[in-house]
């Protein structure tokens, strides 16, 4: 009878509209102008995107989170499998990011733009160092935990050490890899967020308090809508990804995404 | 031909000690011999496989291979392991396949020698399955395919049947055989049943618990096609069991 | 033993000390100007003098204050929840597809909503710390619980202990040690949020000083707040480790 309720993507969504009704509870509630009702805010929700400044914002912050991951992707992964099949590597890269691991990724946005100065570059730049970390870490696990009579058995076929690291430890590592990309595309989203608050310039962030300063309350969290879409979003495309690229993967984690 | 010579292997353990492995390895493999390596766990005979392959470098000692000192792992030395080692992420004929394009067999003709492998082996019916929905044994067959995929001269087996249930391990004993009656490639077979390396093998070597030495070789000279239910009543067969049962037994009782 | 753990202190920083020492290199050659990148010695010696400083000291303060506070609301919030959404298969239900929904959401989004409720002063740090920092600890606990032997809680069953009893003296304590795990995740992210909040809107603590050197181009004074925020995240951690050691002797950590 209830078996509907344990499909896949349905205890979320009741979960989204358990929210939703606790938040237009609580609003009616206070009634503070404040606090806008979910209706309230949702109606302002097409007039921002038809407006072209606003929507140009949104679709340049997410450009710019997504250069930053693929980015992060191309030199965090290749590195971190590095890591886990070299002790040398992993010696040399290990003590950097535990020096980079506390630092407040997004406060590093007013030294980053003494160097690279207020346009795009230094806004990716950071998305680029926050979703790192985690892309590094779980590519590093998942290398280190390659069976080694699977390299062995590659090497008796005469791969190379680079073909070795794409052919057998990427793809034996990616499961872990994945869970490092579900982490790391939610950091660079975190990341965008902040440092554009930081910056205060254009984007997401900076037109979410742009319109807290004019009192565009519904404005306001109408932008915490959106963030929040642009996340759920992309956790579960990156969740559905992981799904269809290691299906062969003799153990399934559902890692629920831990923020940070 | 392989030529082991004065092999030794000693080990930094985790406290820094160094660990005497293998002492003193001289033998002498003829093409196309069946050689067992018979111990203890934690005799080295493992290990002295994994130098053979390459995978490990010795500490001492020398092993050429057709008169070439051997640099590292190569396809002419195919090795079978224990744990299967098949790539989770690639079917069946995924695995097979993958050395020979490895080694730039043209497309069409690898998947023809694919096939014939999986026939081989009886399982053509499973071609298009991923490893993870396999049985140990069907997993292991896989193993075997996938390496003599490549033609290697030296088959380098590492208890290859050891995580396997009796039943199925006495059935890839026999499929093992007949393989081998084909093409009598080269065979270094570690494990530690007695009876398995009798079964299986031209020769026995027995070695020692830690430091894993030479004890004794076995030349075992008994009929082959080897049929199981017929060697039983050997009385060569049960002689050749017996002495060396009463080898391994002797000095090797404080290891488990 | 002690110039052997040095030795190995070394070995196994080697290249940060070389990084470090190209930094320091680079700047003492001036081929940076220090407006853009100060030396790192310059920076320790400047953080060393705002350390003897009463003004910086009550920064430090007002940010170690909303940390403490945070956490602590977040620990209690976060455990609470997640034992009884272990130990109460309904709460677990419902626990597990709020927590999918809200996990992935970047929790500083709602910052502008909390300083609106709020107010600009500590209460909306303070609240969004705890907005961030609950999940780990929360999840962190749920895993830990539902990890629990079952043998072991009917073990206390058979020897008479009652369900709530079970919960607090057998499922609390068997997830200690993932709780702290999941506290000490919690604790940096704290030390990160908290900054930001800081920077984005505020009048006082170590985000607000980096903003304000910032706006008076004091390169230096940029990089003291967050070489301060970065050490006193690995401080608390260090404190985490040894406070863990003692506490969880009996666990094989």
């Amino acid at each position: 009878m209830t078996r509907w309720l344990a499909l896949p993507g349905v205890p979320p969504l009741l979960a989204l509209l358990a929210l939703l009704g606790l938040w237009h509870l609580a609003a009616t509630f206070f009634g503070y102008n404040f606090f806008p009702t979910p209706g309230a805010v949702f109606k302002t929700l097409p007039a921002l995107f038809g407006e072209a400044e606003a929507a140009a914002n949104i679709a340049a912050s997410v450009k710019r989170m997504l250069a930053g991951f693929a980015l992060a992707l191309a030199v965090a992964v290749p590195l971190g499998l590095m890591m886990g099949r070299s002790p040398l590597v992993a010696k040399l890269v290990k003590p950097l990011v535990a020096t980079i691991y506390p630092v407040p990724k997004a406060a590093l946005m007013p030294i980053i733009m003494l160097w690279l100065g207020i346009g795009d570059a230094a806004k990716i730049f950071v998305i680029f160092i926050g979703a790192s970390l985690p892309l590094l870490q779980h590519s590093f696990g998942g290398a280190l935990a390659v069976d080694q009579k699977l390299i062995w058995s590659a090497q008796a076929m005469g791969l190379g050490p680079v073909k070795r690291l794409f052919a057998v430890v990427l793809p034996s590592a990616l499961p872990e890899v994945m869970i490092g990309c579900r982490v790391g595309i939610i950091m660079a989203l975190i990341v965008m967020v902040s440092s554009e608050m930081i910056a205060r310039q254009s984007g997401v962030g900076n037109l979410l308090f742009n319109s807290a300063d004019m009192a565009l309350y519904d404005t306001v969290y109408a932008m915490i809508v959106v963030i929040a879409a642009i996340g759920f979003v992309a956790d579960v495309a990156f969740e559905f990804v992981r799904r269809r690229l290691t299906f062969w993967a003799e153990i399934h984690q559902d890692p629920l995404v831990p923020s940070a | 031909m392989i030529a082991i010579e004065g092999l030794s292997k000693t080990f930094e353990t985790s406290g820094g000690e160094p660990h005497l492995a293998l002492d003193g390895i001289s033998i002498d493999i003829p093409k196309g011999q069946f050689l067992s390596i018979l111990g203890p766990s934690g005799c080295g005979k493992s290990t002295l496989l994994y130098i053979v392959g390459g995978f490990v470098p010795a500490s001492a000692g020398r092993i050429r291979v057709d008169g070439r000192a051997i640099a590292g792992p190569g396809p002419d030395r195919g090795p079978v392991f224990q744990e299967f080692a098949l790539f989770p992420w690639k079917t069946v004929r995924g695995n097979v396949l993958y050395g020979l394009l490895q080694q730039g067999v043209p497309r069409d003709q690898a998947e023809r020698r694919v096939s014939e492998l999986l026939q081989m082996v009886h399982l053509s019916r499973y071609a298009d399955f991923y490893p993870k929905e396999l049985s140990g044994g069907m997993k292991q067959r896989v193993a075997i395919a996938r390496t003599l995929a490549y033609d290697p001269a030296i088959l380098l087996m590492d208890e290859p049947f050891g995580a396997l249930d009796a039943h199925t391990r006495t059935k890839l004993q026999n499929e093992l055989l007949s393989i081998w009656e084909r093409d009598r490639k080269t065979v270094l077979f570690v494990t530690h049943s007695v009876e398995e390396a009798v079964y299986l093998s031209d020769r026995v070597m027995v070695m020692t618990p830690s430091p894993g030495r030479q004890k004794a070789v076995f030349d075992i000279d008994l009929p082959r096609p080897r049929i199981r239910a017929e060697l039983l009543l050997n009385r060569r067969y049960q002689e050749y069991l017996i002495a060396i049962e009463r080898l391994v037994q002797d000095g090797g009782e404080d290891e488990a | 033993m002690i110039g052997r753990a040095l030795k190995s202190l070394i070995l196994h920083s080697a290249s940060l000390i070389l990084l470090l020492g190209a930094w320091e290199a680079v700047c003492r050659a001036g081929m940076v100007s220090p407006h853009l990148l100060p030396a790192p010695s310059a920076i320790f010696l400047r953080l060393l003098v705002q350390l003897a400083d009463p003004a910086f000291l009550i920064h430090l303060g007002q940010t170690v204050l909303r940390i403490a506070v945070g956490l602590a609301l977040a620990t209690a919030i976060g455990v609470g929840v997640g034992l009884a959404a272990s130990r109460n298969r309904l709460i677990g239900r419902l626990l597990e597809p709020l927590v999918r929904v809200l996990a992935p959401i970047p929790k500083i989004a709602l910052y502008p909503a909390l300083i609106l409720m709020l107010g600009f002063d500590h209460a909306s740090k303070i609240a969004l710390i705890v907005a961030d920092a609950v999940f780990p600890i929360l999840l962190a606990t749920y895993h830990g619980a539902r990890m629990v032997e079952p043998k072991l809680i009917w073990s206390a069953r058979a020897a008479g202990a009652s369900e709530r009893q079970c919960t607090f003296t057998i499922v609390l304590p068997a997830a200690l040690p993932s709780i702290y795990t999941g506290l000490r995740i919690a604790l940096l992210i704290a030390c990160v949020v908290v900054f930001l909040a800081e920077m984005i809107s505020s009048s006082d603590g170590l985000g607000h000083l980096l903003i304000r050197a910032a706006r008076s181009f004091r390169t230096l004074d940029m990089f003291v707040p967050l070489l301060a925020v970065s050490l006193l995240g690995l401080a608390l951690n260090g404190l985490a480790t040894l406070a863990g050691r003692r506490l969880l002797r009996g666990f094989a950590l």
